[in-house]
């Protein structure tokens, strides 16, 4: 890092020119509706000491402003709308509704089953199939998830968690049937299992057991699936529990770091595995302590990555991350208003430098969006991208006397946080403690007494009332869907070669008992259709099931 | 009095339980002790921890979508346990249109986002309490304002022929009133004695006709404070001398959709 402000700049120039030949500027010249150009970047008149060591240039370390050197004057960020719903047919419908609407990349939600490794037909599932996202039991359900979607021309974001490794083996089985070759692959997996028993919920095993299934996935990946994004580290949820944004960020690289110790530690090199993690954030109200937010982790995840694990390799430096719009800032109260908190959470994402985007549809107060809903929700992305002039320099809130402070000041208190974390021997340590889950829960109370005294205004709550008839259309889960999927499931069990599933269980179960890589025989596995509950129940007897304090 | 226990429960396999576990906080602050099922519990399981922990009440949470599947059985497996006298109420991500339909399958309540902490804590406070405050026993009598008490009695006595059971003063009120029993009721006429009599004033207003409806209850001092505790305001908020030495105390008309309530404890006989 060393070399004078002219030197990085120049370096900074160089990066700009290689980028610009993979991807040109949108446009030449950008200006202003008045005519005044619009520069690339914006810098100090004169630098002031440590300006480099804090900001830097976009795309050079710390990246706090931004990882790429030209940002969104060459793309915008990725528009990936998480949808999912129902059975697999009808989310193959949205999704195919969607890339027609001009989205760029597939996110897909699973139902609660699905996520906590049951089948259908499990008594457990009950009145959960379908409900909150797509349901697969096994890999006929992602063959219609996917029918007639290339896999070599989408990236797609999974959310999937304590069965991670059943999920992605499905997708590389589905890519290998449409002929793509599984290193052609591109997408992210959630992954991140620590946020479950911190704020989320869909955990399976205990966390040691569950820290190998992930190492093992990393492992795999680096040698199978290079393009695949391993992990994305999720601040969304732990802040949708209740968490402050600096809570948020600790609690994220904290977790993110236990997830780097636990690769390390099953001998993976560091300068293999960390380009691969991805993060996700939240986009809650507060405009600028956002934008703040996202420029704050970033810096520190560079810091975190060559200071503290001495990653050579700059792509280990950048920390690149999905961003959602809160889901718990709606109201169900005058939902049209939610389509404005959307645009400025979006838009303080946009300021923070996020890879890609979900913007909530207005309706998730209530349930699941429907296909308008749907689509505002994605217009308003691509008005900001094109209409509002705000992507056209890189890092336009950089200098902002206010921006820079909360900046430095979100570092400042996340780093005590994380400092509190390692005193417990990390973020397993704490999880398994409590820690995170009763401060973000304390939080989460002080916040519903502030609303609820009338100290913070939620428009359309506790202010700006009026009596409404709450009745817009919603999109309903048909009640006949879950019969559909349990015999659907049940006629697969029949028609499959048993001999085949039974021998595939047991050579998993041997690999889980003998501590091999799981990957290949989960892969195996679901190639010869056995079920996400069949597996996830061999590793249930393996390595039994966490309950929460 | 023992505090009020309250059972907070995640059925299904939902996982956030922000709103659970502040609820639970909210309503121990409000005097309240609280056990929380943590997630993923079965409707037997929730149904059990309730007997267990002989609760007054169990709050549902759902976000999941899973309500209308998930609410109904905690309540039939109460029943199957012979506890259906533990009420179910819930919350969490609920459309509108369900909430009939949750009613209808016994749930009592359905708190949607956006509801405060203490309105809930308010709401268990009377569930509770009202078990133990039955509901008004009968139509005590309908009052009905008239000019002239001696124009009014002829169509009562002789040409409905009910009997005239007995005529009184009601100095406090201003009103000279008269009693026909009628089945398990009365219709009580009541007349104005002077200008300022209440009676005078609804009928300079309204005309005569039906003044009041009374409800015959047990514990009027108990029913006041319920009724206050819900918001409902009272014109009278200690119960004052009514006929044949009754205790009364009227409702805002506003409580009714413009009828007049009247609370009336009935002097014991005996």
């Amino acid at each position: 890092m060393s070399g004078s402000y002219e030197n990085q700049k120049n370096k900074w120039k160089q990066n700009v020119d290689k980028t610009l030949q993979k991807f040109p500027e949108r446009k030449e010249p950008f200006e202003t509706s008045s005519g005044i150009p619009v520069h690339r970047l914006y810098e100090p008149e004169k630098p002031e000491d440590g300006y480099l060591e804090k900001l830097g240039f976009p795309g050079a370390y710390p990246y706090t402003r931004g990882i790429q050197p030209t940002m969104y004057r060459s793309r915008h960020w990725t528009m990936r709308q998480y949808a999912g719903f129902g059975s697999a047919k009808e989310t193959n419908e949205r999704f195919r509704y969607l890339l027609d609407q001009g989205q760029t990349g597939l996110s897909v939600a699973f139902d609660l089953p699905t996520q906590i490794g049951y089948d259908s037909d499990d008594p457990m599932a009950e009145g959960e199939v379908g409900k909150v996202g797509v349901a697969i039991d096994s890999l006929e359900d992602m063959e219609q998830l996917f029918a007639e979607i290339p896999l070599n021309k989408v990236s797609t974001s999974m959310t999937i968690n304590a069965p991670a490794s059943i999920l992605l083996a499905m997708y590389i089985a589905v890519g290998e049937k449409q002929g793509v070759a599984k290193e052609k692959l591109t997408g992210t997996i959630q992954n991140d299992i620590l946020k479950e028993y911190i704020a989320r919920g869909t955990y399976i095993y205990p966390p040691e057991s569950s820290m190998r299934i992930i190492t093992d996935i990393f492992s795999y990946c680096q040698e199978n699936l290079p393009k695949f994004n391993t992990i994305s580290i999720s601040g969304y949820h732990i802040r949708e529990a209740g968490a402050t944004a600096v809570q948020e960020v600790a609690f994220t690289l904290a977790n993110g770091m236990a997830y780097v110790d636990a690769a390390l530690a099953a001998g993976l090199e560091i300068d293999q595995f960390a380009p691969r993690l991805a993060f996700f954030f939240n986009a809650h109200n507060q405009f600028f302590e956002e934008a703040a937010k996202y420029r704050a982790a970033r810096r520190m995840w560079a810091k975190i990555m060559k200071e503290k694990y001495n990653a050579q390799d700059p792509k280990s430096w950048k920390m690149r991350f999905h961003t959602q719009t809160g889901g718990s800032t709606l109201t169900a109260q005058q939902p049209d208003n939610n389509i404005v908190r959307v645009t400025v959470q979006a838009l303080a994402a946009i300021m923070g430098g996020t890879q890609s985007l979900h913007t909530n549809s207005k309706d998730e107060a209530l349930a699941l969006p429907t296909e308008d809903s749907a689509r505002i929700a994605l217009r308003t992305q691509q008005i900001l991208a094109h209409e509002s002039g705000v992507t056209e320099t890189v890092d336009p809130l950089a200098g902002s006397y206010f921006v820079e402070s909360l900046t430095d000041e979100i570092e400042k208190k996340a780093n005590e946080y994380i400092k509190r974390i390692d005193e417990f021997g990390g973020a397993v340590k704490a999880v398994e403690a409590g820690y995170m889950q009763r401060e973000i829960h304390q939080t989460a109370y002080e916040t519903q007494k502030d609303i609820e005294k009338g100290e913070d205004v939620i428009v359309g709550v506790n202010e700006f009332t009026i009596d409404e008839e709450v009745e817009p259309e919603l999109l309903r889960v048909d009640e006949k869907l879950e019969k559909n999927q349990v015999e659907a499931t049940q006629r697969i069990r029949e028609n499959r070669d048993a001999d085949a599933v039974t021998d595939s269980l047991k050579k998993l179960r041997e690999a889980a008992v003998n501590n091999e890589n799981l990957m290949p025989f989960i892969v195996e596995a679901v190639k010869v259709y056995a079920t996400v509950g069949e597996i996830a129940n061999v590793l249930r007897d393996e390595f039994g099931e966490y309950t929460a304090m | 009095m023992e505090p009020i226990r309250v059972l907070i429960a995640k059925p299904g396999l939902d996982g956030h339980d922000r709103g659970a576990l502040i609820i639970a906080q909210g309503l121990r602050d409000a005097g309240m002790e609280v056990i929380y099922t943590g997630l993923r519990q079965s409707p037997e399981q929730i149904a059990q921890a309730a007997i267990q922990e002989d609760v007054n009440v169990i709050g549902l949470s759902s976000l999941s979508g899973a309500h209308k599947t998930l609410f109904p059985k905690v309540v039939e497996a109460l029943r199957a346990n012979n506890a259906e006298d533990i009420p179910v109420i819930g919350g969490g991500v609920i459309p509108t249109e369900d909430i009939p339909y949750l009613e209808e399958k016994g749930v009592r309540k359905i708190f949607t986002s956006g509801t405060a902490m203490s309105d809930t804590a308010t709401f268990i406070k009377q569930l509770v309490q009202g078990k133990e405050t039955p509901p008004p026993n009968k139509i005590s009598h309908i009052g009905i304002a008239v000019q002239h008490l001696e124009q009014a009695i002829p169509f009562y006595q002789h040409s409905l022929g009910l009997p005239l059971e007995s005529v009184e003063t009601v100095e406090e009120e201003k009103v000279k009133v008269a009693f026909f029993p009628i089945g398990d009721t009365r219709i009580e006429l009541l007349e104005p004695m002077d200008e300022d009599s209440p009676i005078q004033k609804f009928i300079d207003k309204k005309g005569e006709g039906i003044h009041h409806i009374a409800l015959d209850v047990d514990d009027i001092e108990k029913r006041i404070s319920l009724f206050k505790e819900q918001g409902i305001s009272m014109l009278n908020e200690t119960p004052k001398q009514g006929a044949h030495d009754s205790r009364i105390a009227f409702l805002h008309p506003k409580a009714g959709q413009g009828v007049l309530y009247e609370l009336c404890e009935e002097k014991q006989e005996g």
